[in-house]
């Protein structure tokens, strides 16, 4: 062991990145832009979930409840009428609401059983998760006035239900997200390849069009994106079983086309890294935050309102959207939001498409 | 003579790097079905000025015509080959599928075979071009680059690497090339390649010092060997 060979490593791995200020300013950069943008996300001040309360009660518990829950702050509630609030859970504007029947207090005094209906949207666990507990908590203060009593709520899920489990809810954005990411960094790698080893001076020296290569390059890793999103879909479903009560064909055509936009992306993105080393960077700088702020772990509507904005201009969001839409809710074509859900992912796909094609023309020029 | 009997012709170009100048006002002509050799040390500007013919290179001053077009233009390039001074493969695939795949983009289909011939490669065509020495993927390269009979032939140091009797095995066939009226461009550094050529450009800090044949250039340095002649001319055109 010679400090001295061991030292000549050391110091010119350190002389490397002197003059990679890319690598450098990832190294120190990205970790303080990821960390303050969790920060942001979770100490923001971002909405709790919304959620309605149908009060048809006779007594006066009815009342005690609404008015706990009105000023609880884990969920933002309003009083609504019955049908109001059913409106509302299935437009989602709010992720579930509580009624509290014409014999609550009745039943809470006589028979010591307190039987709300909770009526939950059901498609978002986390925030089906803060309604039930809000909910409970507002009961603890009749537990106050009538001694013991027994908790019977009735609980319906519009969509989902009671075993409806956090993998079913992260198993719809993740058959998209597995297929977009891996298929990026593969074409991205591939194409900085071709420019490492000469290969791309080559094929521009040829007769070959800038449109001819990227499209060549297109299909090449669409066919094994579109074999590998079969397979994500497939084990996600026969072996899984994560929930889905969608048609498979439209859960295939959007994965698709993320597919294809994401072999897009990594030829687009490919253009602005000289090395394969660069490229692996474009991970925690493009795919981390899109991680954090498409809805995929923390539901938008949660978000804090400048976070809400941003997450809305992302493809990634209106993906995951379509995904759970469809497998969660059920949703096809005739619906409007999956529509918009499906032609976002579409213009983006045209959007890299024609990115790539342009930058792989000024780049060569 | 008509514009037609030159494949090549390059008029005052120039192409600076930053602040470093590649090319500083260099003109050229090819006639079709000569081989020329581009020769100067390292540096001196041959790979930007091959580059530049195949508009990989955007010159900032003067024209480069090739095979009668002005450049850039794309499908004048089906009838170029270019042979990059790095050997430029896919390593994952065999030689024959690299030649294949450079064949298909400039539009013939056949011709495989005999380009591996050309460089004796037609035994190790299955091979995957990792696992080939140095000098075989040179050769490799070549056979890419000329898979699809091209007119002009663009080659960047082709023989570096290749050992003596294939590399002379190479001139031959280059030399047959020529006869059968592909016009040839060979970079070398290497002075004795230059007697197999039939004109000679002589470049050095991007400019170029003298141009004809061996014997010509001798003649105006007055001298017997060509690396005489480099220093004697540098001199010249540095005063
Ligand atoms: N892509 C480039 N970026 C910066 N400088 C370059 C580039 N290509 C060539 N040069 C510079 O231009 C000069 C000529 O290089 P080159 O044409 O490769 O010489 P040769 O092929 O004769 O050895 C050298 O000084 C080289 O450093
Ligand atoms: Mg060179």
């Amino acid at each position: 062991m010679s400090g001295r060979r061991v030292g000549a490593i050391t110091k010119r791995i350190l002389q490397q990145f002197r003059r990679d200020h890319r690598t450098l300013g990832l190294l120190f950069g990205a970790p303080l832009v990821i960390l303050a943008l969790l920060g942001y996300l979770l100490r923001g001040g971002g909405d709790v979930p919304r959620m309605g309360v149908v009060n048809l009660d006779g007594g006066p518990l009815g009342g005690i409840v609404a008015s706990t829950l009105k000023s609880s702050k884990t969920v933002s509630a309003s009083s609504l009428a019955q049908a109001d609030a059913e409106g509302k859970l299935r437009s989602g504007d709010i992720a579930g609401y509580v009624l509290l029947p014409s014999d609550f207090s009745a039943k809470a005094q006589q028979s010591r059983l307190i039987a709300p209906e909770i009526h939950l949207e059901g498609s978002q666990p986390g925030l089906s998760q803060s309604i039930l507990q809000a909910v409970s908590q507002s009961f603890v203060g009749l537990a106050g006035q009538s001694g013991a009593i027994q908790f019977a709520a009735r609980v319906t899920f519009l969509y989902g239900g009671p075993s409806f489990d956090t993998l079913d809810y992260f198993g719809a954005a993740f058959i998209g997200l597995v297929v977009f990411f891996l298929v990026f960094v593969i074409t991205a790698v591939a194409f900085l390849r071709e420019r490492g080893q000469g290969t791309l001076e080559r094929l521009m020296a040829s007769p070959l069009r800038r449109a001819e290569i990227v499209l060549g390059y297109m299909l090449g890793f669409t066919v094994l994106a579109l074999v590998q999103s079969a397979e994500v879909l497939a084990f996600s479903l026969l072996v899984l079983h994560v929930h889905n009560v969608g048609n498979v064909a439209l859960i295939f055509l959007l994965e698709a086309l993320m597919a294809i936009a994401a072999v897009n992306l990594g030829i687009f993105l490919s253009m602005f890294a000289r090395t394969e080393f660069q490229a692996v960077q474009f991970i925690p700088l493009v795919i981390v935050p899109q991680l954090l702020l498409a809805g995929i772990i923390f539901p938008i509507s949660t978000e804090p309102g400048p976070l809400q904005a941003l997450s809305r201009v992302l493809q990634l969001t209106y993906a995951v959207e379509g995904l759970r839409n469809i497998m969660i809710k059920g949703a096809d074509l005739s619906w409007s939001s999956l529509q918009l859900d499906l032609g976002v992912v579409l213009a983006f796909c045209v959007l890299v498409i024609l990115a790539g094609a342009t930058t792989l023309r000024r780049r060569i020029a | 003579m008509a514009p037609d009997t030159y494949a090549v012709e390059v008029e005052g170009i120039a192409k600076r790097f930053g602040k470093q100048p590649a090319l500083d006002g260099v003109s050229v002509r090819i006639r079709r079905g000569e081989v020329y050799g581009l020769l100067g040390p390292n540096g001196a500007g041959k790979t930007t000025l091959i580059r530049s013919l195949v508009g990989l290179v955007a010159p900032e001053k003067g024209t480069v015509t090739v095979l009668g077009r002005r450049m850039p233009q794309l499908p004048v390039l089906a009838r170029v080959g270019y042979m990059t001074q790095q050997a430029a493969l896919y390593p994952d695939i065999s030689a024959e599928e690299n030649v294949r795949f450079f064949g298909a983009i400039h539009g013939r289909e056949n011709g495989v075979r005999e380009a591996l011939e050309f460089v004796d490669l037609w035994d190790r065509r299955k091979s995957v071009v990792s696992t080939l020495s140095g000098g075989m993927r040179t050769r490799c390269s070549l056979a890419c680059a000329l898979v699809h009979k091209p007119d002009l032939l663009l080659l960047d140091e082709p023989t570096v690497g290749v050992d003596p009797q294939l590399r002379v095995q190479l001139w031959d066939g280059f030399r047959k090339m020529a006869a059968g009226g592909t016009s040839i461009v060979v970079s070398s550094h290497v002075m004795d390649e230059a007697e197999r050529c039939d004109r000679l450009g002589l470049i050095r800090f991007g400019k170029l010092l003298a141009e004809g044949t061996v014997a010509e250039i001798k003649t105006r340095a007055g001298v017997d060997r060509l690396e005489d002649a480099f220093l004697k001319l540098s001199e010249v055109s540095e005063s």
